[in-house]
C-alpha cells in the first residue's frame, strides 16, 4: 500500500465523520463566497468600457436636489462634449407596489449614443424614439412582471406629481443592467405646473483625454449660480452613490471574519478529533519507527484533503449557484442582479480553506508530537 | 425515568476541551445572529418611535416620504383655518409647515458622503415635536443662517460641532446647538428655521404639513382636506407615517436570517460530530446504563439533552459576545427619504431569549441522529468495545 | 413502570420454590459471515436459590453468552430461560430493561462505573428507576455501600478510587435494587489477588448472609473454588 492510499483510507475511515467535516468546511466557504460576492455586488458598481467616458452632472447641494433645464445649452457648448441627456429618476409605483427597478426619463435620440451597450432590434429603438409615449425595459424586468411589447405599463408617481401612461415598444437585454425603464424626458418637461427641472445631467466625452478637462470646465461654469453643480466620472458617482449606504461594508467584512474564524474553530476541532480517536494508530506507526516528521505530514495531507474537499464543493456549489443560475436574482426580487462568483473570489476562498488546512493540523500535531509510544498503546478510547 | 440531568451536564463538561470549538463556534453563530436582528430592532425602532399620536402629517398626494412632497403657501394658508385644528395658550392654531431639503455631508474619517435632511421647521413645529430636546448651546434664531444638529449625527460627520459651520448650496451655515431625538427619526436631521431654509435653498413651496387635532375629530378633518381640490394633499397619523418607513430594515432582517440559516447548518454538522464522537467514547457507559436498567428512551433524552445544554452554554456565549455591541450606533440608507439613518443596535431581551431558543434548537438538530445512535447500541456493548 | 418495594432491604427472602433460574434446551447460534458459530448447544440447567455457581470454561465455550441470556442482555436462538418464574426470552425491550433493574444485579469485569459521578451517584443510579423518595434511595445507598466496606467513600469520583475499590462500588450498584440474582463477568480479572478476594469474599457473604444467588463467570481456578458450584463448559455444551 502507498501513502498516499494509507492517508486517504485514513481519512475516510470513519466516514460519517469525514463527510460532517466536509459539509462543515463546504457550507461556511459558500456563506464566504455569498458574503464576498454579496459584497462586490454592493461596493463595486458595474462598469464597462464606455463607462470610463461618460461624466454624471448633479446638483452640488445632493443628489435630492435638481437641475435647471437652461444647464443644457451650456454644457453642450463646452469643447470635448459629445452628447447631454436629461437623466431623471421618476421612482413611481407599478402595479401598486414600490419596485426595485429604475424608472428613468431621457432624451431617446441619445440613448445609444451615450449608453451604447445595450441590445435591441432597431425597429423598436425607432418606435421607441418616435412615439412620445413610448418606454423600453430590460429584459428582466419585462420577464419578471410578463410584459409584452404593445402593452401599457402605469406608472404612478410618488416622487413627481404625475402618472404616467407608457406603451411598451422595446425591450433590450445584454445592457450593465437589464432591468431600467426608459422613457421620453418630454413627459416630465410637459406636466401641468413645471418648473423646468431634471434630476442629472448624464455626459458623454468625446474621448476619454476630454472627461478630466470637461468635468473641471462643467463644474467652473455653474459654480456661483443659484444651482452649483458636481460633474464626476460615472464611477466616481456610484461611488458616492454606495458610500450612502454606510456602515454595511465594515459590517459584513466583520461577517466574514466571524464566519472565518468560526469555520476555523469547528473544522480544528473535528480534526483533532479524528486525530484523537486512532492515537493507538500513531502511536503503532511511531512504534514501528516512522518518525515525527511523517506523522505530521499524514495529519497534515488529511486535513488538507478535508479542507480541499470542502472547498471543492462549498466554492463549486456557489460559482454553480450564483453564475448559472437565477436563483440570487429571483431571490431578492432582482435587487441583486450580477452576484458572480470572480476569480479573485474563488482565490480568496481557496486562500482561506488552505490556511484552514494548515491550522486545523496544529493542534493534533502537537498532541501526537508529544506522545509517547507507551502511552499511546494504552489509550483506549 | 430518565437519566439525572447532573449526569448529562458533567458528561457536557468532562469533554470540555473536545466541546470547547462547538460551544464557541454555536456562540459566535448567535452572536452573528443577535447583531443583524438588533441592528434590524434598533433600525426599526428610531421610526416607531417617532411622531406624536396626536400629530397629522400632510403631504401632496401620490408621494410617500416628506422628501418627495410639496405643499404651496397658497394651500398652508387655507389649511391654517380648517376648524379641528388644537390652539395654543394664545389661541394660535398648532400647524406647521417644514420644508426638507437633502444635503450631502461628508463623514467623519474620510469615509465618502452621505446625505442628510435638513428640516426647515417653525416654532409651533417645534412645540408640535416634544421628543426634540436641546442638550447643548443654543436654539437657532431665524435670518442668521444658523442650525441645530442631532448630537448623534454630529458624531458622524465632519464640521457638525458647536460652533463650526459647514457650507451647502454656497452658503455658509453656523452650528449653534446639539439635540437629542430620544432615538427616533429626528436623531438623522438638522434643523433650521423654516423661512430661512426656503430663502437659501431657493424653494417656493413647503415640503410638508403637520398639525394637531384631537384623534376624534380625524375623520371630519381628514374628509375636508382630502375632498378639497385645491389641496390634493393626503392626510396621515404622523406615526403611522413613521412607521410606514421601516422597510430599510428588510434587507437586512434578510441577510440576518440568510447568514443564521447559513451557519447554523454548520453549527449542527459541529454540534453532530461533536456528539457521535461522545457517544462513540461512551459506548461503554451506555451499555451499562441499559444493564442497569435505562429504557432507550431515557438514553435518547439524555444525548439530546447533552446536546441542548451544549448548545445552551454557546448560547449564552453568544448573547455575551453581542451584548458589548448594544447602544453602539451606526447609520445606513432609509430608501424612502433617500437619505442617512441614524440608529443604535438595539438588544431587547425577547432577542436574547430568540438568541438562546435559537442556539438550543441547533443543539437539539445538532444530537437527534446521534442520540439515536446511542439508544439504538446492544446492551452487549458494555461487555465488549476494548 | 412497576413499582419495586423495597422496604425491606437486603435480606433474604425464604421461598419454596427450589430453583431460581430454569434453563432448558438453550441454544444461541451467531452468525459470523459466511459461518454459522454455535455458542450455546442445548444447554440445560437448574440453579437454587443462595447458590453460588461458577461458570468456567475456555475462551468461545459460550460461558459468557449463557450468562447474557440469564441476565436478560442478549436473546437465545431458541430453548427458555426461566428466571423467577418469568420466561425471559419472551420480554420485550423495555420489559427486559425493568425486568433488568428490578430482578438482576450485574457487575462487570471493567467496573463501568460511569466516570462522572461520584461512587454514591454511582450507586444511586439504577433507584433512580423507582419511586423511592430521596431519603429512601439516600438509605439504601449507604446500606449498600456500608455492605462493601465504602461508607467512606461515598464522594469520591471512580478515578479516585483504586481498582477493588471501583468493583466494591459497582457490586453495591448490583445490590442496591435488592435483587436476588447477582450475575458477575470476570469480576476479579483486572483486579490484584489482595482485591480479587475482598471481592470474592463479599460475593461469597452475599450468598451465604444476604441470601443471594450469584452467578460467576471466571477462568481462575481461584476464584472458582469460592462458589458452592463450579459448572464448566466446552464447545457450547456442559462438561460432565
Amino acid at each position: 500500500m502507498s501513502i498516499g492510499g494509507f492517508i486517504l483510507r485514513n481519512a475516510v475511515r470513519n466516514k460519517r465523520r469525514a463527510l460532517l467535516s466536509i459539509l462543515s468546511v463546504a457550507v461556511s466557504l459558500f456563506l464566504l463566497v455569498t458574503l464576498l460576492v454579496g459584497l462586490r455586488e454592493l461596493t463595486q458598481p458595474p462598469t464597462d468600457e464606455a463607462s470610463a467616458a461618460r461624466i454624471v452632472v448633479r446638483n452640488k447641494i445632493s443628489l435630492g436636489n435638481l437641475l435647471p433645464r437652461r444647464q443644457r445649452a451650456t454644457i453642450e457648448k463646452i469643447p470635448g462634449v459629445a452628447a447631454v441627456t436629461p437623466f431623471t429618476w421618476f421612482g413611481g409605483k407599478f402595479r401598486d407596489e414600490e419596485v426595485m427597478f429604475g424608472q428613468f426619463a431621457i432624451e431617446p435620440k441619445l440613448l445609444l449614443t451615450i449608453f451604447g451597450e445595450a441590445k435591441m432590434p432597431p425597429e423598436q429603438f425607432e418606435a421607441f424614439v418616435n412615439d412620445p409615449t413610448a418606454c423600453i425595459i430590460g429584459i428582466k424586468t419585462a420577464e419578471k412582471y410578463g410584459l409584452k411589447l404593445g402593452e401599457f405599463m402605469k406608472l404612478q408617481g410618488t416622487f413627481w406629481p404625475i402618472d404616467l401612461n407608457l406603451k411598451l415598444v422595446g425591450i433590450y437585454a445584454d445592457g450593465i443592467d437589464d432591468r431600467n425603464l426608459f422613457f421620453h424626458h418630454r413627459q416630465l418637461d410637459e406636466m401641468p405646473n413645471n418648473t423646468g427641472e431634471v434630476g442629472t445631467w448624464w455626459v458623454k466625452a468625446a474621448s476619454l483625454e476630454d472627461v478630466g478637462p470637461v468635468v473641471q470646465t462643467i463644474n467652473a461654469a455653474f459654480a456661483n449660480t443659484t444651482a452649483a453643480v458636481r460633474a464626476e466620472t460615472e464611477r466616481a458617482f456610484q461611488l458616492s452613490f454606495i458610500s450612502m449606504w454606510g456602515n454595511i461594508k465594515m459590517l459584513v467584512l466583520s461577517i466574514c471574519s466571524v464566519v472565518v474564524f468560526t469555520l476555523v474553530l469547528v473544522s480544528a476541532s473535528t480534526m483533532s478529533m479524528a486525530v484523537r480517536e486512532r492515537f493507538r494508530e500513531l502511536a503503532i506507526l511511531k512504534a514501528i519507527g516512522f518518525r515525527r516528521r511523517e506523522l505530521f505530514a499524514f495529519i497534515l495531507a488529511e486535513s488538507f484533503g478535508l479542507a480541499a474537499a470542502g472547498a471543492v464543493i462549498g466554492v463549486g456549489g456557489a460559482w454553480g449557484i450564483f453564475n448559472h443560475t437565477d436563483l440570487v436574482a429571483s431571490a431578492s426580487q432582482n435587487f441583486m442582479v450580477l452576484f458572480e462568483v470572480t476569480p479573485r473570489i474563488m482565490g480568496q476562498a481557496c486562500f482561506v480553506a488552505t490556511l484552514l488546512g494548515i491550522v486545523a493540523s496544529i493542534a493534533p500535531s502537537l498532541s501526537v508530537a508529544r506522545m509517547s509510544v507507551v502511552e499511546g498503546l494504552k489509550t483506549l478510547d | 425515568m430518565a437519566l439525572p440531568l447532573r449526569y448529562n451536564v458533567r458528561s457536557v463538561l468532562i469533554r470540555w476541551r473536545s466541546t470547547l470549538s462547538t460551544i464557541f463556534g454555536i456562540g459566535l453563530v448567535v452572536a452573528v445572529y443577535i447583531m443583524m436582528q438588533s441592528l434590524a430592532v434598533g433600525l426599526e425602532k428610531s421610526s416607531a418611535n417617532t411622531g406624536d399620536p396626536r400629530n397629522l402629517l400632510l403631504v401632496r398626494k401620490g408621494s410617500t416620504a416628506e422628501t418627495s412632497s410639496q405643499v404651496t403657501r397658497e394651500q398652508f394658508k387655507l389649511l391654517q383655518y380648517l376648524p379641528d385644528i388644537e390652539k395654543d395658550e394664545k389661541g394660535e392654531p398648532l400647524i406647521s409647515a417644514d420644508t426638507l431639503i437633502l444635503i450631502s455631508l461628508p463623514r467623519k474619517g474620510a469615509a465618502g458622503e452621505a446625505n442628510i435632511l435638513v428640516r426647515g421647521v417653525s416654532k409651533v413645529g417645534m412645540q408640535l415635536r416634544p421628543q426634540v430636546r436641546l442638550t447643548q448651546g443654543r436654539m437657532f434664531e431665524g435670518g442668521r443662517r444658523e442650525v441645530v444638529v442631532s448630537q448623534k449625527l454630529a458624531e458622524r460627520f465632519d464640521n457638525l460641532g458647536i460652533g463650526e459651520s459647514f457650507k451647502t448650496g454656497g452658503h455658509q451655515l453656523q452650528v449653534v446647538g446639539w439635540f437629542d431625538g430620544n432615538k427616533s427619526a429626528f436623531d438623522s436631521e438638522i434643523w433650521m428655521d423654516s423661512d430661512d431654509a426656503r430663502s437659501l435653498f431657493d424653494r417656493e413651496n413647503y415640503s410638508s404639513v403637520l398639525l394637531r387635532s384631537d384623534p376624534t375629530q380625524w375623520g371630519a378633518l381628514t374628509n375636508r382636506v382630502e375632498s378639497d381640490k385645491r389641496l390634493s394633499l393626503s392626510v396621515i397619523p404622523e406615526t403611522k407615517y413613521y412607521s410606514n418607513q421601516t422597510a430599510t430594515a428588510t434587507p437586512i432582517r434578510f441577510l440576518g436570517n440568510f447568514l443564521a440559516t447559513a451557519m447554523s447548518v454548520g453549527a449542527i454538522f459541529a454540534a453532530m460530530n461533536t456528539m457521535y464522537a461522545s457517544v462513540g467514547a461512551r459506548t461503554r457507559e451506555v451499555g451499562t446504563l441499559r444493564v442497569l436498567g435505562f429504557r432507550r428512551r431515557a438514553i435518547l433524552i439524555g444525548f439530546l439533552l447533552e446536546g441542548a445544554i451544549l448548545a445552551f452554554l454557546g448560547g449564552l456565549i453568544g448573547c455575551l459576545l453581542s451584548l458589548p455591541i448594544n447602544h453602539y450606533s451606526t447609520g445606513t440608507l432609509n430608501f424612502q427619504t433617500f437619505s442617512e439613518v441614524v440608529f443604535e443596535f438595539n438588544i431587547t431581551p425577547h432577542l436574547i431569549l430568540k438568541g438562546l431558543v435559537f442556539a438550543v434548537s441547533v443543539g437539539l438538530i445538532g444530537s437527534l441522529m446521534p442520540a439515536i445512535r446511542a439508544s439504538r447500541l446492544p446492551v452487549i456493548a458494555s461487555l465488549k468495545s476494548l | 413502570m412497576q413499582t419495586n418495594d423495597l422496604s425491606v432491604p437486603l435480606v433474604a427472602e425464604n421461598s419454596s420454590e427450589p430453583s431460581i433460574v430454569q434453563i432448558k434446551e438453550l441454544s444461541k447460534i451467531y452468525r459470523q459471515g459466511e459461518i454459522n458459530v454455535t455458542a450455546l448447544n442445548r444447554i440445560s440447567l437448574s440453579i437454587a436459590r443462595r447458590e453460588f455457581l461458577t461458570l468456567m470454561g475456555p475462551s468461545g465455550s459460550g460461558k459468557s453468552t449463557l450468562l447474557h441470556i440469564i441476565a436478560g442482555i442478549d436473546r437465545p436462538t431458541s430453548g427458555h430461560c426461566i428466571v423467577q418464574g418469568v420466561e425471559v426470552t419472551q420480554l420485550s425491550e423495555s420489559e427486559l430493561a425493568d425486568w433488568r433493574n428490578q430482578n438482576v444485579g450485574f457487575v462487570f469485569q471493567t467496573f463501568n462505573l460511569l466516570p462522572v459521578l461520584t461512587a454514591f451517584e454511582n450507586v444511586e443510579l439504577p433507584l433512580l428507576l423507582t419511586r423511592l423518595t430521596s431519603k429512601q434511595r439516600k438509605k439504601q445507598v449507604l446500606t449498600a455501600l456500608e455492605l462493601v466496606g465504602l461508607a467512606d467513600r461515598t464522594s469520591h469520583l471512580p478515578r479516585q478510587l483504586s481498582g477493588g475499590q471501583e468493583q466494591r462500588v459497582a457490586i453495591a450498584r448490583a445490590l442496591v435494587t435488592d435483587p436476588q440474582l447477582i450475575v458477575a463477568d470476570e469480576p476479579t480479572g483486572n483486579l490484584d489477588s489482595t482485591s480479587a478476594h475482598e471481592v470474592l469474599d463479599i460475593l461469597r457473604s452475599l450468598c451465604n448472609d444476604a441470601g443471594k444467588t450469584v452467578i460467576m463467570v471466571t477462568h481462575d481456578p481461584k476464584a472458582a473454588a469460592f462458589g458452592s458450584r463450579n459448572v464448566h463448559l466446552e464447545k457450547g455444551e456442559l462438561a460432565p
